[in-house]
């Protein structure tokens, strides 16, 4: 079998109906699982007891861009901050993952004389849902 | 719609940005330039494709400014390209990243020598058709 090799060329993100790829240089979903040890007279035995998600984006900032995605998410944040925004990240055709996440303020500003960056890191609301094909 | 080029969405206006302060101003390597002068060359890594997906070409540019005056003596040669490198900065237009600037070196261009310093400038670009 030949070797696989994705790259980050072939992602795609897109939040609440906005594609991100014009200004994403990252994009990253995790998933931090908690794992349980029960030392047992037999033996230890493991049990997975919770799952939170995480998604993780990095872009350039483009305030004052006309349709910025940055006050997009300002608003968001600030008008709706528990209506949850539905993300789809497509890792690759055919491996397309769903999910919501809560909105979070950008962060603003940043070095000189550097491009102006936004880490983002949202909370993953649920669990993501693959389509592989 | 026209196809864009790094020449006319990056170089060439960052070129005509300085025209008011360089004498000379260049958007590629010239092959004699006339002092003082203001040349924009690429740098190393020149093109970083940095974005996510596909559908469009989107990179960082990286480019050099080459700045050049006539070296008839020391103090006032390096006076002279302090005053050009700083008025350039001034003119440098936004959505340019400016890095450091090098020290000044003398260099033999032909028969005559001049002072020359580097600005390290650096911008986005997006192909369009």
């Amino acid at each position: 079998m030949a070797t696989t090799v994705i790259t980050g060329r072939d992602l795609s993100v897109t939040i609440a109906t906005k594609n991100y790829n014009e200004q994403a240089t990252s994009a990253t979903l995790s998933g931090d699982v908690t794992i349980e040890t029960y030392d047992t007279l037999y033996a230890k035995a493991y049990r997975s007891i919770d799952k939170q998600w995480t998604f993780d984006v990095e872009m350039l900032a483009d305030w004052g861009a006309a349709d910025s995605l940055c006050e997009a998410l300002w608003t968001a944040a600030e008008t709706a901050p528990n209506t949850t925004l539905a993300v789809s990240l497509t890792a690759v055709t055919g491996a397309v993952f769903a999910f919501n996440v809560l909105p979070i303020f950008p962060s603003v500003g940043g070095s000189s004389p550097d491009a102006q960056t936004v880490t983002l890191s949202f909370t993953v609301v649920g669990t993501p849902t693959e389509t592989f094909s | 719609m026209t196809a864009s080029s790094i020449l006319t969405s990056v170089r060439t206006p960052l070129k005509t940005a300085i025209q008011g302060v360089a004498a000379n101003t260049y958007d590629s390597v010239p092959e004699s330039p006339i002092v003082p002068f203001a040349a924009i060359v690429p740098n190393t890594p020149y093109l970083e494709p940095s974005f996510l997906g596909k559908g469009n070409v989107k990179l960082k540019v990286n480019l050099v400014m080459t700045v050049g005056v006539a070296i008839y003596d020391n103090q006032s040669a390096l006076d002279n390209i302090e005053k050009l490198v700083i008025s350039i900065l001034a003119a440098i237009p936004s959505g340019y990243e400016v890095g450091d600037i090098s020290n000044p070196i003398p260099l033999n261009i032909g028969a005559s020598e001049i002072l020359a310093c580097e600005i390290q400038l650096s911008t986005y670009y997006t192909q369009t058709n």
